[in-house]
């Protein structure tokens, strides 16, 4: 994993605070959030809706809506500090190094404009390689996402593509440029079952082939885990657990991470119940006083809601957590043993 | 595709429910064939294939497929949404009758996007109390048009219901005087599946009911749907593409693809090993 | 809730501002529109504070006169328009099938018309004066909200809640009253909007091709036409009527933004 890149890392949050101004008052979204990301790594960035997820994506290439604004702490992208960029480099840096895939697929792709123009659009500013059109760059690109029909693709309008075709264009488009980083908000919420494998796949061969480093945002726990070196669990605006996904679904070392993986229905063993977590995810209009998660935590103790938990590493992980190191060597968290365990190597290695 | 169906009904049933003779639901091979494409050129293009399924009363049967395998016309069709174009659906013993009003009441359904479930203009409390409202007031034309016997509820018993079932799924009273865009997700689903049993149904149908909630939030409302189950003794039907959640919550699972039921089984099966190859793979990727 | 922008605020206000001069015009408070004050073709100044025309009568009475009478007729046939096309929009959109085919297809053969060669073509067959204007107004404005209340209501019956509705017997009468009108209602709302200045436009087009309104009565239409002989002579004549025209259109079509984007939040800003 990332020791094996001793280069800088290529994303670099550092105590980030984002707040959204609602007509009530603010609304906290990211509460400190302290994460890096190596070149080449694949991070899936797991929470509920309203943990900060998206708005750590969003804050990657400083996409925030205008009512966001940044508190505190900073956001490095490839070397440069996306909070102070002046226009122009942020732009050159959204367009060389960043590459985003959102949920809706269609509602992503300009629907007057057949794919083919949208996707030239891309490319535009780079340089094609020596001695080929555009035209057999766009097919090129097309066909590197999977699509069958590379060239009908390219003659339709975003409307007449199916889901699962038109996340493939918008994956095509963000990878046109090779950026240095992918961030997938919920790639495959908005498509069928069938298709989310495969654009899945998709997305991360691609990536893979490119050295791309990538976040993958999900409320999916398991998906992630399959699918990811390194899984990042987000809670109430911070990093809550971090580590290697296969350490982080089978030992979870923050209760909340425990907790999201046991009420998981694919996690129950015949007859048994699941139990969910109580309560509901907080909103916060200002930094927690201790812990987010301590309101639903079945281990809470009364630091927990007055003092903000310290980074704590147990094991391979990193967690914000007063009683990690205990909850550990008393095995307090342990998981129903699934019936398909996932092998250390799938998550592990790469 | 047709070949593979593979019915194990009856053999052994779960604890729970005693299955009465007559199955609530029954479809008999049901088959839904679209007309796709211009006049001119129209493709016939099947959405179910010759599907039999039975529901008793006090029985969850799950169906699990992906998107693209009829399980959503199937629920069309067993709500007689779509009449099938071939085949048979029974309802209580009797085919489905021609105009869905006569079955008021008797069968509900809970649907998958939280945001559009309730009306987002009416109050929770309205939206809960519609179906018992609908079914009352054809009742009482019922019976004006055949005797002068009814016992009508006044608004304040309805008032009285729909608090009963609010607080049956584990929301307030007072959300009744909310908007549904003041709720969560979860919340929403709550009221829906409150909604969908004021009635007291004798068959509901759960399609993609968990979908498009938080994982989190998810087991909340499965359980919700299993302990509502137990209580009141519908048969249902849970349809999803997650195994994970059918098996939870379903006591016999039928696997459809394209179109076709290719194994039905009971949810103990969908464990340990189910028969047919794709029903293995669907418990492979969970 | 949230409210209105401020540039459809100042919408709002201009309208009020502009109706409550039609309203003061209308009980004279300006003096007498059809009054001959003696001098033609007065510069503005103290006397007759907007000049007057070349009968010598005060434009400023006329002028509030034409507002009136402008802002009147349009919102009239727009209150026909917003009826039919609800009607008609709600009933293909929710039933679907034939229904909505048939709806869609009139409607497209009125979309079909230039609207100001439609507007003539009705002037021609009722005959030249208000009720010209009116039908005019409606048949302009009918195509295009009728398509988007359609739109807007096929949407709706897509939706679960309708489909749960259906589940549990509701009828449709009771479905299109509760369910459907309301969820629309927005969309009529700010389509209504924009078809009253569209219908002030046709109706200032036609009195300008002296099709609607008939002098001596005034519209904005009537003003600007009688003023446009003059417009070298004495340019406020039409300049003052000119001003109130646009302002009008403008004012109700911010006001209409600012409603599409209370109302429908989810409606992409470039779709009209």
């Amino acid at each position: 994993m990332n020791q094996l890149t001793p280069a800088e890392p290529v994303v670099v949050a550092r105590d980030l605070v984002v707040d959204y101004l609602a007509a009530h008052g603010p609304v906290r979204a990211l509460d400190g959030v302290d994460l890096a990301v190596d070149a080449g790594e694949t991070v899936g960035v797991v929470g509920e809706s309203g943990s900060g997820k998206s708005t750590l994506g969003a804050a990657l290439g400083r996409l925030l809506p205008s009512r966001a604004e940044r508190r505190h702490g900073s956001m490095h992208v490839a070397g440069h500090s996306v909070f102070d960029l002046a226009p122009q480099p942020l732009r050159q840096l959204r367009r060389d190094q960043l590459g985003f895939v959102f949920q809706d697929p269609i509602g992503a792709l300009d629907p007057t404009m057949r794919v083919g123009a949208q996707v030239r659009r891309a490319l535009r500013g780079r340089q094609p390689s020596p001695r080929r059109s555009t035209r057999d760059a766009v097919a090129a690109l097309l066909d590197q996402v999977r699509l069958r029909d590379p060239a009908r693709v390219a003659r339709a309008y975003p409307h007449q593509l199916s889901g699962g075709m038109a996340q493939r264009v918008a994956l095509a488009m963000a990878m046109a440029v090779q950026p240095r980083v992918l961030v997938a908000d919920e790639p495959t919420a908005a498509l069928d079952s069938q298709v989310r494998d495969e654009v899945l796949d998709t997305i991360l061969a691609l990536t893979r082939a490119a050295g791309t480093t990538v976040l993958w945002l999900s409320h999916d726990l398991n998906a992630v885990a399959r699918r990811c070196a390194r899984v990042v669990v987000m809670y109430g605006g911070r990093v809550v657990e971090d580590g290697p996904a296969h350490a982080v679904l089978a030992r979870p070392a923050h209760p909340y991470t425990h907790a999201l993986a046991s009420s998981a229905p694919s996690h129950a063993r015949p007859g048994e119940r699941l139990t969910p977590i109580p309560g509901r995810p907080p909103l916060l209009a200002g930094p927690a006083p201790g812990c987010a998660f301590a309101e639903r935590c079945r281990f809470v103790v009364d630091r927990c809601a007055t003092e903000r938990p310290p980074l704590a590493r147990v094991n391979g992980q990193a967690v914000l957590c007063h009683r990690a190191e205990e909850l550990r060597s008393t095995a307090a968290l342990p998981l129903p043993a699934r019936p398909t365990d996932i092998p250390a190597e799938i998550g592990g290695g790469r | 595709m047709n070949q593979m169906s593979i019915h194990r009904d009856g053999s052994v049933e779960p604890p729970t429910p005693t299955p009465t003779p007559t199955p609530v639901l029954e479809l008999d091979r049901a088959s839904v064939v679209f007309p796709s494409g211009p006049p001119w050129r129209r493709r016939r293009v099947p959405a179910m294939r010759e599907v039999t399924l039975q529901v008793s009363a006090g029985e969850t049967l799950g169906v699990v497929g992906e998107s693209g395998s009829g399980k959503t016309t199937t629920a069309m069709v067993a709500l007689g949404l779509r009449r099938p174009t071939t085949g048979v659906v029974r309802f209580e013993g009797a085919s489905m009758p021609r105009r869905r009003r006569a079955l008021a009441g008797r069968m509900q359904v809970v649907l998958q996007h939280p945001q559009w479930s309730l009306d987002p203009r009416m109050r929770v409390g309205r939206s809960v109390a519609e179906p018992l409202v609908v079914a009352e007031r054809l009742a009482r034309r019922a019976a004006n048009t055949t005797s002068g016997a009814i016992n009508g509820s006044s608004s304040g018993s309805i008032t009285d219901a729909v608090a009963v079932m609010l607080e049956k799924v584990g929301l307030d009273a007072s959300v009744a005087k909310r908007h549904p865009h003041e709720l969560s997700g979860g919340q929403r689903q709550r009221v829906a599946i409150a909604r969908a049993l004021i009635t007291r149904p004798r068959f509901v149908v759960f399609d993609e009911a968990v979908s498009a909630l938080d994982v989190s939030v998810q087991a909340q409302i499965l359980n919700l749907v299993v302990d509502v189950q137990a209580e009141y003794g519908f048969g249902a039907l849970f349809i999803s593409h997650d195994l994970g959640a059918v098996r939870y919550v379903a006591h016999r699972i039928a696997v459809m693809r394209h179109g076709c039921v290719v194994e039905t089984a009971d949810t103990e099966t969908f464990y340990r090993t189910p028969e047919h190859e794709y029903s293995r793979q669907l418990l492979e990727a969970l | 809730m949230k409210r209105l922008d401020w540039l459809s605020r100042c919408g709002l206000i201009c309208l009020m501002v502009l109706v409550a001069a039609a309203v003061a015009g209308w009980f004279g408070l300006a003096g007498d529109p059809a009054a001959i004050d003696g001098d033609r073709l007065r510069p503005p100044g103290a006397a007759a504070w907007l000049g007057t025309d070349d009968l010598g009568r005060s434009l400023l009475p006329r002028l509030l006169e034409g507002i009136g009478a402008t802002l009147l007729l349009s919102s009239l046939a727009v209150l026909v328009t917003a009826v039919v096309s609800t009607a008609l929009g709600i009933v293909a959109g929710y039933v679907g099938g034939a229904v909505n085919e048939a709806v869609l297809r009139l409607v497209e053969v009125l979309y079909a018309f230039p609207s100001i060669v439609l507007a003539i073509l009705v002037a021609a067959v009722v005959g030249p004066g208000r009720p010209a204007a009116m039908a005019a107004i409606v048949l302009v404005t009918i195509p295009l909200m009728t398509r988007l209340v359609r739109a807007a209501a096929a949407t709706v019956a897509s939706r679960d809640y309708i489909t749960s509705a259906v589940v549990s017997g509701v009828g449709m009468p009771t479905m299109l009253v509760r369910h459907v009108l309301p969820n629309v209602g927005g969309t009529i709302a700010v389509q209504g909007t924009y078809a009253l200045s569209i219908g002030i436009l046709v109706e200032g087009g036609l009195s300008f091709l002296g099709l609607g309104v008939q002098p001596p009565q005034a519209s904005l239409g009537v003003l600007i036409a009688q003023g446009g002989i003059y417009m070298v002579a004495a340019p406020w004549l039409v300049i003052a009527p000119g001003v109130v025209l646009v302002l009008a259109i403008l004012s109700i079509n911010v006001l209409g933004d600012g409603l599409r984007d209370r109302l429908e939040p989810r409606e992409a800003r470039s779709l009209t």
